[in-house]
This record gives C-alpha cells, sequence and structure tokens, in this order.
C-alpha cells in the first residue's frame, strides 16, 4: 500500500512538473515572460531538470533582457545537451547583448586533440560505451569458442583483443573527461559591474572590469574571493557574489 | 711702541670714516593724515641695500633712486639716495628700522630714526598744489555675492569704481590683475563703460563696473581673492582759470586697489552622495535620445547623451553609455553651448556617440545615471534616464561569426538557424541531483559481467564433453533414470506403508513388462528367472529382484516402519538400475 503510494506521488509529481513546463510555455506564447519566468522556477525548485527547461527558461530572461540569468540557463542547458543547435544559437544571440568582448583564445597542439576526442561524448555516455565493449567482448568469445571452421575462430580472436583494447581506452577516456568536467568550473558574471581585482582585496586596484553576462571559469578559491579567468586567458580575483557558478 | 700701534689704527678708522650710509627724515614729529619722506645716503655706490620694514606705515612710494657726480677742485663726490614716502598708519612713536647695505664687501647700517605720530592737522591747502587732493573721492570696491558658497556653486565678484562728483577719471591702468587660484573663473566681458549715479557712504558718487567675474570654487576651506590694483589718472581743479576762464585742471596719478576679500568654502556633503557622482553642481536636466531605434547593420545611429541647465557645466564629465558589444560604438563629439551670465554658467552640453551595429537582433542600452548636487535644495538628485532598445533589422547573424562573405553571383544563400529560436513543447523531466553511472556499482558489475560469464561458458562446455565423453556412465544414468521414473510412484507415497507397496509391486511390473515384454499373467517368479537369465542377467541381481518382489508381497501383510521402507525402495533403485545394465534387449 504504501510503496503504491509512493508511485503515485512520483507520478503527481512528474505529471505536476510536466504541467507546470506546459503552463511555462503557455504563458511564453502569450508573452507574458515573467509569469513564464515563474513557471520554469518552480519545475526546478521541484527539484527536476532538463535542457529544454533550461533552453525556455533562458529565451524568457532573453525576452526581459536580462543577459546574465539568459547566458546561465543557455549554458545549463549546454550542460545537459551540448549538441543542441537551437540552444546554441539562442546562446550566440544572448551573448551579443553582453557588453564585454572577450576573444576566445584557441588551444593548438596535441593537447587540443585530446579534449576534442574525449569531447565527443559526454563521460557517461564513454562508459555505457565501455560497458558495451565489454558485452561485445563476451560475444566474440563465445563466437570464438564455439566456432568450428579456422578463419572465423582466428577472426573472432582477433576481433576480442580489439574490443578489449576499445573498452580499455573508453574507461580511460570515460575517466578524464569526468575529471575535464569536474575540474573545469565555469560562472557567469551576475553583477552588472564586477572589478575584478589583483589581489584578492577590496583595496586592491582593478586589474579591469567585467560586466554581467560574461562567462569565466573559477580556478581558486578564497574566502569570498575566486580566482578566475577569461577565455583570453587573463586572471584575476573577483568577488564570489558577483558571479554564479554553473556547476 | 704701543703708541705707533694706536696712532696706526687711528689713521685706519679715518679712512674707513669716509664711507658714510645715512637715513633722514623729513619730519619727525607729524600728524597721522601727513605724509613723511625718508632718504638713505651714501657716498660711496653700494649692492644689496635692504630698506627697513617700515612697521606702522604703508609705502605710497619710492624707492625712488638719485644719484649725483659732482667734481669740485678736481675732487670727486659721488652721492645716491633711496627715498621713499611713507604714510603712518597709527597714532603714537614709531621707529623706523636700520636699512643696510653692502659697500666694498662691508655692510653698513643706519641708525634708527624715531618719528612721533600725532593727531591729523588740518592741512594748509594749498590751491595750486592739487597733488594733496589727490586720490580723495576715488573707490574701488569688490562686490562678492556669497562667502561661504559650496564648492562649484557659483560666486561673483564685481569691481566698481566709485568716484565723486568733484574729481574726474581719465584713464586707468591695471597694475595687478586678481589671480584666482583654486576657482574656475570667467570674466564677463564689459562691452561699454555705463557710468551710473550710487551711493558710497552715505555720498552721492558716480560709479562704473569696471570687472565682472563669475568664481566656481574648486577647493573647500579658506581661499583668497587677491586685490585689483588700479593706477588711475586723475584730473583734479587747480583752481586757476585760464585766458578764457576755464578752469584748469591737473593731472596726476594715483593707485587705488579693493581689499583682498577671503571666503570659506563648504565641500559638499558626504550624506546621501551618489556613487557615480561626478561633481556637477546645479540645477539640471538630463536627457539620452537616439537618433533612431530600428535600422539595417551597418547604419548608424547617434546617441545623445546632453546635460542642460544651470550650474557648473564645464566641469563635469558627461557619463559614459555602455552598448552590448555587438554595437559598435566611437568616441564621442563633444560639444557645449554655455553661456555665462552673472548668475552663472547655463546652457548645454552634449556628447554625441556614433553608434553601428554589428549584427542583427534586438539590443538594450542600458538605463544611464546622472547624478548632481542642488544648492538650491541643498541635497543630491538624481535622474535616470530610460532604457533604449535598439532593433537592428537586418544583417549578419550572431551565429555566422564573421560577416558573411558574397555569395556567388545570383544565389541567394539560405542560412539555416538564423532567427532567434522558439521555445521548446516537449521535455523530459529528471531529477537534478542524479548520480553518476560512472563509478557505481552498477558500472562496475555491468563492465566485469562479461568476464565472470566466460569462465561459466568454458566450464559448463567442459563438462558436456565430459558427459559426452562417458558412454557406460551415460548407461547408468540412463537406467537410473529409468528406474527412478517407475519408482517415482512409489517414491510419493513413501511413509503409507500399504500404498507404498502396492505402488512398488506395480513399479516392478511395469519394469518387467517393458524389459521381458511379458504380460502380467505370466509372470511367475520361475519364469521371471529364466527369462531375466536368459537375458543374461547376473544371478545375484535377479535373486534380489526376486527378493524384492517377495518383500513387497509379505509388507502387505506386515508391519514395516519408514526406514524398512526406505531401503527397500534404495534396494529397489540398486537392482532396477542393474537388471537395466545388464540385459540387452
Amino acid at each position: 500500500m504504501k510503496k503504491l503510494l509512493y508511485i503515485l506521488l512520483l507520478v503527481t509529481q512528474v505529471f505536476w512538473g510536466q504541467s507546470a513546463f506546459e503552463k511555462g510555455n503557455d504563458s511564453y506564447k502569450k508573452e507574458k515572460y515573467e509569469e513564464a519566468v515563474a513557471q520554469y522556477e518552480q519545475v526546478l525548485k521541484s527539484g527536476k531538470q532538463s535542457a529544454e527547461l533550461y533552453f525556455n527558461l533562458a529565451n524568457s530572461y532573453y525576452k526581459m533582457h536580462q543577459v546574465a540569468p539568459a547566458i546561465y540557463n543557455y549554458e545549463k542547458a549546454l550542460l545537459l545537451n551540448p549538441d543542441d543547435t537551437d540552444v546554441q544559437t539562442n546562446l550566440k544571440f544572448a551573448q551579443k547583448m553582453t557588453i564585454d568582448e572577450i576573444k576566445v583564445v584557441p588551444k593548438v597542439g596535441f593537447s587540443k586533440m585530446i579534449d576534442d576526442l574525449l569531447d565527443v561524448f559526454h563521460y557517461e555516455n564513454w562508459a555505457w560505451l565501455a560497458v558495451g565493449a565489454s558485452v561485445l567482448f563476451l560475444l566474440f568469445f563465445i563466437g570464438y569458442y564455439f566456432a568450428r571452421i579456422t578463419v572465423v575462430k582466428r577472426i573472432f580472436f582477433f576481433g576480442m583483443f580489439v574490443v578489449l583494447l576499445g573498452m580499455f581506452i573508453s574507461i580511460a577516456a570515460a575517466i578524464a573527461e569526468r575529471d575535464h568536467y569536474k575540474n573545469e568550473r565555469p560562472a557567469i558574471v551576475f553583477a552588472e559591474v564586477a572589478p575584478v581585482k589583483s589581489e584578492p582585496k577590496t583595496t586592491a586596484s582593478d586589474a579591469f572590469v567585467l560586466h554581467e553576462g560574461t562567462k569565466v571559469f573559477v580556478i581558486e578559491s578564497l574566502d569570498n574571493w575566486r580566482k578566475i579567468q577569461l577565455t583570453d586567458d587573463t586572471e584575476g580575483w573577483i568577488e564570489k557574489d558577483a558571479i554564479k557558478e554553473l556547476k | 711702541m704701543k703708541k705707533y700701534i694706536f696712532l696706526l689704527l687711528l689713521s685706519f678708522q679715518g679712512l674707513l670714516a669716509q664711507v658714510q650710509f645715512d637715513a633722514s627724515v623729513s619730519k619727525t614729529s607729524l600728524g597721522i593724515n601727513e605724509r613723511l619722506r625718508v632718504d638713505f645716503t651714501m657716498n660711496e655706490d653700494g649692492d644689496n641695500f635692504s630698506p627697513p620694514a617700515f612697521e606702522g606705515f604703508r609705502v605710497v612710494g619710492g624707492p625712488n633712486q638719485a644719484v649725483s657726480y659732482s667734481w669740485m677742485n678736481g675732487k670727486k663726490s659721488f652721492n645716491k639716495s633711496f627715498s621713499y614716502f611713507l604714510m603712518p598708519l597709527k597714532k603714537g612713536t614709531l621707529v623706523i628700522k636700520q636699512a643696510s647695505i653692502e659697500i666694498e664687501g662691508k655692510i653698513y647700517k643706519t641708525a634708527p630714526i624715531k618719528v612721533t605720530i600725532t593727531n591729523a592737522v588740518q592741512e594748509e591747502v594749498n590751491p595750486y598744489n592739487p597733488q594733496q587732493k589727490m586720490g580723495e573721492g576715488i573707490h574701488l570696491v569688490a562686490e562678492i555675492s556669497k562667502t561661504n558658497p559650496y564648492i562649484n556653486e557659483p560666486i561673483t565678484v564685481v569691481y566698481k569704481l566709485y568716484v565723486s562728483n568733484t574729481a574726474s577719471v581719465r584713464n586707468w591702468r591695471e597694475m595687478a590683475s586678481p589671480k584666482y587660484n583654486d576657482f574656475w573663473s570667467q570674466n564677463i566681458d564689459i562691452k561699454k563703460l555705463v557710468v551710473e549715479n550710487g551711493k558710497y557712504n552715505g555720498e552721492d558718487y558716480r560709479y562704473v563696473v569696471l570687472r565682472k567675474t563669475v568664481l566656481y570654487p574648486q577647493k573647500a576651506g579658506k581661499l583668497e581673492i587677491e586685490p585689483l590694483s588700479l593706477d588711475i589718472e586723475v584730473d583734479l581743479p587747480t583752481g586757476r582759470r585760464d585766458f578764457f576762464g576755464r578752469m584748469e585742471y591737473a593731472s596726476g596719478n594715483k593707485t587705488v586697489s579693493a581689499g583682498a576679500k577671503s571666503i570659506s568654502v563648504r565641500s559638499l556633503p558626504e550624506a546621501g552622495k551618489p556613487v557615480d557622482f561626478s561633481g556637477a553642481v546645479g540645477d539640471f536636466d538630463f536627457k539620452v535620445t537616439p537618433s533612431k531605434t530600428t535600422l539595417k547593420s551597418g547604419e548608424s545611429l547617434d546617441l545623445v547623451v546632453s546635460v542642460s541647465g544651470k550650474g557648473n557645466l564645464k566641469l563635469f564629465n558627461l557619463p559614459k553609455p555602455v552598448v552590448p558589444s555587438a554595437l559598435e560604438m566611437y568616441d564621442p563629439e563633444h560639444k557645449e553651448k554655455v553661456n555665462t551670465p552673472l548668475s552663472g554658467m547655463q546652457g548645454e552640453i552634449t556628447d554625441t556617440y556614433t553608434i553601428i551595429p554589428q549584427y542583427k537582433g534586438n539590443y538594450q542600452i542600458k538605463p544611464m545615471v546622472f547624478s548632481y548636487f542642488d544648492w538650491s535644495a541643498n541635497a543630491y538628485k538624481t535622474i535616470t534616464s530610460k532604457e533604449i532598445m535598439v532593433n537592428v533589422l537586418d544583417g549578419p547573424m550572431p551565429t555566422s561569426g564573421d560577416p558573411q562573405v558574397a555569395s556567388a553571383e545570383g544565389k541567394q544563400n539560405v542560412v539555416a538557424n538564423d532567427q532567434f529560436q522558439f521555445i521548446k513543447l516537449k521535455t523530459n523531466l529528471t531529477a537534478v541531483a542524479q548520480k553518476d553511472f560512472l563509478g557505481s556499482g552498477f558500472f562496475y558489475s555491468l563492465l566485469l559481467a562479461p568476464f565472470l560469464i566466460i569462465p561459466v561458458i568454458v566450464l559448463a562446455k567442459k563438462k558436456k564433453e565430459a558427459i559426452d565423453g562417458d558412454v557406460a556412465g551415460n548407461k547408468i544414468r540412463q537406467s537410473n533414470k529409468l528406474a527412478k521414473k517407475f519408482l517415482s510412484e512409489a517414491n510419493k507415497q513413501l511413509g503409507s506403508k500399504e500404498a507404498f507397496y502396492v505402488a512398488m509391486e506395480k513399479a516392478l511390473h511395469n519394469f518387467l513388462k517393458a524389459k521381458l515384454h511379458i504380460e502380467t499373467s505370466e509372470m511367475s517368479k520361475e519364469n521371471i528367472r529364466e527369462l531375466l537369465l536368459s537375458k543374461k542377467a547376473a544371478p545375484d541381481t535377479v535373486q534380489n529382484f526376486i527378493a524384492l518382489m517377495d518383500s513387497c508381497e509379505f509388507a502387505r501383510y506386515t508391519p514395516a516402519s519408514v526406514g524398512t521402507m526406505q531401503q527397500d525402495y534404495d534396494k529397489a533403485v540398486t537392482v532396477i538400475s542393474g537388471l537395466e545394465k545388464q540385459i540387452n534387449n
């Protein structure tokens, strides 16, 4: 009985979340963006998320000309679904509304190749790939073991090692990609104007000034200060409250 | 000997005494309204003359230098004098202190002179000397509008020259122009001097406004306004008349100065000072106006930031607009339309920014904030402009990165994703805090399961091969299986005696039927034995079989425990499987 109740609760919650999402969509269609934001935020508060939800929320913020929350939610959506072209397009629209223009220093060489390779899949997908390879290995082994024709046996035997190698690469890639993911701490500047200091002190001189919506990467933390790096590799300290981390 | 030295000294003294440096005054006792002349004379030329400070006097003339050479009977005499005209400032005994000069490397000093100043004396009016009267009835006055202004609050200084009806001024020359340190100053040009009538100390005077200056104090505290001094050429009647009976005038020079004034400047209050306060003081209106808000990319847009009103317009900077990076903003053109009447600067200053959008889209120019201090209301005021939306209709997409390369002639590029995308209508919500699959127990078990299955497969195959290889074992297993099949009913009845033995007998019969192909009616013990033996069954086994059949019959009528039944059952199994093996069909 209790289980049934839980299931019922779970189901209603999902339905409730869905309905709030749809209500938000309705408000968006009627150009009541503030209502839409409230609905979407409510879904988030109930502990549910999806790339589409973040995308719609970001669109609503964009329509209200709130750059920082818009970019923040587009980036959130991209974290869940990095290949969504709609999100990428709208993110670019939002980025054009920001005040800071920061160059992106392209990475080059071997490390870039590795990074690109790792970025092909999310680390969870790499993990599933490893599991798949492991199952394939079993099938190849069975094929090898029960095959009666020498040529087929050889093929299966060879295939076994190929798949095994693939599995190890997948595991390594999954772990490396996870480390990369965990170490990378992107954040969005929320303060309208945020001075970036050369030292983590309020009295320190301003190294440069950032405006809302700019994406930064947190490298270090100290009390209320975060050491950030921009895409053009400049670094500085910013107050914690001026930015909002994506992860 | 001593005498000679003394004489020598005396003669030297006589030589030295030839240099003379004396001070002399025209009179030692004078009225406070009279003047005094002091001469410092010397008979050798010297350097570094330093006059005394003349405490208690004001120097009204001098120093005048006079040098005279004369040769008399082949003897040269030299005389040089410095003279000063002094005016006493107070009554009593005043001392003119020592003056000093360096002559031929030695310093000479005059003796101090005592002068007694008495009450003003009635001057003998000399109608032929207008000099005495000069300066009477001429006054220079500086009028300051406010002596305790705020920083950047305008104050005005007006210099007026009062001239009495009896005197006339021919011309004047500025001797010292006041320097307004720590002020921003603006002179108001006076194109034509206008003589007006006014009162000075209750008397009728004519006056002329010589100069008007608007000052904006730039520093808090006590500030000095330096005096303005004028050298005035004055005409005074001599009292004589010329041939035609007209009055003769004598002209002379006079210096008049408006005294130094000090004002105390108040700093702006700290309480309620806006963060972005840039020093504007006055009463202003602030506007930000774009020339257009809907345009194509590449077209330009002028954003005019203007402040108009009264106040220190030239003394602060206008706020700068902040635009998105997609709009390219150039440095502003600064324009000032300010005129400065006596009440202070008024007009308008504008910064015109040229903005060229780079990409299609809607862009927001943030509201701008301008704050100033209103000294009449004694408070800070802030004006915030409205935000401006710029709608760029046409142009490259933000997504395409670079402006597009011209496409091939006559062809139109169809670019996908060039619009702001609409929201997504379907979603699949998941819990926010999801555990990672990678690294979980589930992941490891899935990963390792195939490897654990491999040995199982290998073992299974091995076992199957072994089973396939063992022929005898197989037979036993088969017959055992058969026996068990026959005995399965009995096995079920294990426990109730009657039923068990009936089942057992039936099972044995069935077995014989199957093996020997005989009917129940033919089942006598001899018959069975012969048949079994003929089928090459071992006599022992046959014996056991017969015994088992016997015991089944007996058991029906004798009590038997569960233990015996089990024993009989096991025996049956062995016997049947034994027979099964031995008998060849």
